[in-house]
């Protein structure tokens, strides 16, 4: 019984967590832009992260190593400073654009502008990291996240035209527009694929104790969990393409995402899309900052959790502060959260083998994972997406940047 | 039988507590006269780990970690005999509060995180 309530609970939470200001802008900009035709890339994406969340959830009840605790023990000090470096500097950007995405919220309850909430967001978020629990910000933010759901109700709503829906899961070759039809769908991949995402998990996993016996839990968390958040992330497409695609209007400022659900909801649709903007965006600001200070923690060795007080972790703790200010510079900056949103999505797709390739060989390898090392699928899934994704960013974002967009 | 670099290198230390005491930064070989070469030491330090990038950079982190106080400046050795193997971890018999490991975690702890209220 103890297990099905975890197993739901995990399921919720990861749909609860899944949407964020990358998938949010990036599913609303292909909707927009393209209406289903990129459906695909939410698809590929979804599907990708599913096989990595439940690798690294098998990796910690398993072998009892966070991925970063493995990486660091497998291939060495000097090799692991390359996904560190990588990680950290990306995974800033995407900080960044997350807390813009809270004060974008804020910004629009309120009217006051985005650089005056930068400080008391930073508070927020760094009080909740500094003051409560795992399982608080896990479940407690990820259950709030919940309301993201409004999403799915809204397209259902407003009828959409199911059979074209479907024919935009097959990749097909873009009429119009196409460098910025490749520079959207590698953006779509990044936001799905977000390695913060995995890395938080399997810590996650090594802090509520995992062992052998979770490991078919685990499978059917990732696959539902992952599987119901791209649903959402489609949801959000599906909007965007029946309210701004007809009139060929292009997502450019965040003030434009409110009218994804007013049609749907009336004004009630604002509220839904400025908490889900808002809650959504916090719990991933949270879940990226320990999971970057997870990352640095574990490669060094230091003594690290969520459950444990700050003064027991110090260095885990500042670590996650300093990342918070740093980011928030961005915000104060007044640096558009849109735009640091598609630089940080198409520079994740970038980097994605940087950070899977090496994890790929630690879950090939018995040492760590016994029998329970990786099928063909989940190597060749993985393999194959982050491949395409990281090509596809490579030559698409000079093309998006000299052609601009057009 | 034991490879240094896959089994020993990089490997998570805990101290005598369970508590997290660092990485295994170094490993330190004593050459005998016409016998084999004996693993004496591990070291656990900045120093060591930045040695393995750069020499310049460990020199110049050294002369900083001395002025810190007396002790300090060289990498932190525990001897080899003081470990045993503890998946998924090594284990030293010794304190980590007791050695320079803590340093700057304990510094961090009494001079700002015990003094922000909560903590």
């Amino acid at each position: 019984m103890k297990k099905v309530l975890q197993l739901a609970l995990g399921i919720v939470t990861s749909v609860g967590g899944f949407l964020e200001i990358g998938s949010i802008t990036t599913a609303a900009q292909a909707g927009a832009g393209f209406g289903y035709q990129l459906v695909w890339s939410i698809l590929l994406g979804t599907i990708c992260i599913a096989f990595l969340v439940e690798m690294s959830g098998r990796c910690a009840a398993v072998s009892k190593h966070t991925i970063p605790d493995a990486m660091r023990e497998r291939f060495g000090a000097r090799f692991y400073a390359i996904p560190l470096i990588v990680m950290l500097g990306v995974s800033l950007l995407v900080l960044a654009a997350e807390l813009g995405g809270v004060g974008a919220a804020l910004h629009l309850a309120t009217g006051i502008s985005i650089p005056v909430w930068a400080v008391p967001v930073l508070l927020l978020a760094w009080a909740l990291l500094w003051y409560t629990s795992f399982s608080v910000i896990e479940n407690g933010v990820s259950l709030l996240g919940l309301v993201t759901v409004a999403f799915a109700v809204g397209a259902v709503k407003l009828h959409p035209d199911y059979a074209a829906v479907a024919h935009g899961v097959l990749p097909t070759l873009p009429h119009e527009k196409a460098s910025n039809y490749w520079f959207v769908a590698v953006s779509v991949l990044g936001a799905s694929i977000s390695p913060y995402l995995y890395y938080f998990y399997s810590s996650g996993a090594i802090e509520e104790k995992w062992d052998e016996s979770y490991v078919g839990m685990n499978r059917a968390i990732a696959a539902m969990g992952m599987g119901f958040g791209g649903f959402l992330s489609i949801a959000v497409l599906v909007l965007a393409a029946i309210i701004f695609h007809p009139g060929n209007i292009e997502v450019k400022h965040y003030q434009q995402l409110p009218m994804l659900l007013t049609p749907a909801f009336g004004r009630p649709g604002f509220w839904l899309v400025v908490a889900s903007l808002g809650i959504a965006c916090l719990g991933a600001t949270l879940e990226i900052s320990l999971s970057l200070a997870y990352l640095v923690a574990q490669g060094f060795g230091w003594e690290w959790g969520e459950d444990l007080s700050p003064s027991d972790d110090a260095r885990f703790s500042l670590t996650y502060t300093l990342l918070l200010v740093a980011a928030s510079l961005f915000a104060l900056l007044g640096v558009d959260p849109l735009k640091l949103t598609e630089i940080s999505m198409a520079l994740t797709a970038a980097s994605l083998p940087v950070g899977v390739f090496p994890f790929l060989i630690l879950m090939n390898d018995r040492e760590y994972l016994h029998e329970h090392v990786n099928g063909w699928l989940s190597n060749g899934v993985v393999l194959l997406v982050s491949l395409i994704a990281a090509v596809l960013a490579i030559v698409s974002i000079p093309l998006e940047l000299i052609g601009g967009g057009g | 039988m034991m490879h240094l670099f896959a089994d020993v290198l990089d490997e998570q230390l805990h101290d005598v507590n369970g508590n997290k005491a660092g990485r295994i930064d170094g490993i330190v070989l004593e050459l005998r006269d016409d016998k084999p070469p004996r693993l004496a030491y591990v070291e656990v330090s900045p120093i060591t780990l930045l040695a393995r990038f750069s020499q310049r950079l460990a020199h110049w982190f050294a002369r900083f970690d001395r002025r810190l106080g007396p002790g300090r400046g060289a990498p932190f050795r525990i001897p080899w005999n003081r470990l045993t193997r503890e998946d998924p971890a090594f284990k030293m018999d010794l304190d980590v509060e007791g050695t320079p490991i803590n340093a700057f975690e304990d510094w961090l702890r009494e001079r700002i995180v015990d003094h922000i209220p909560g903590s």
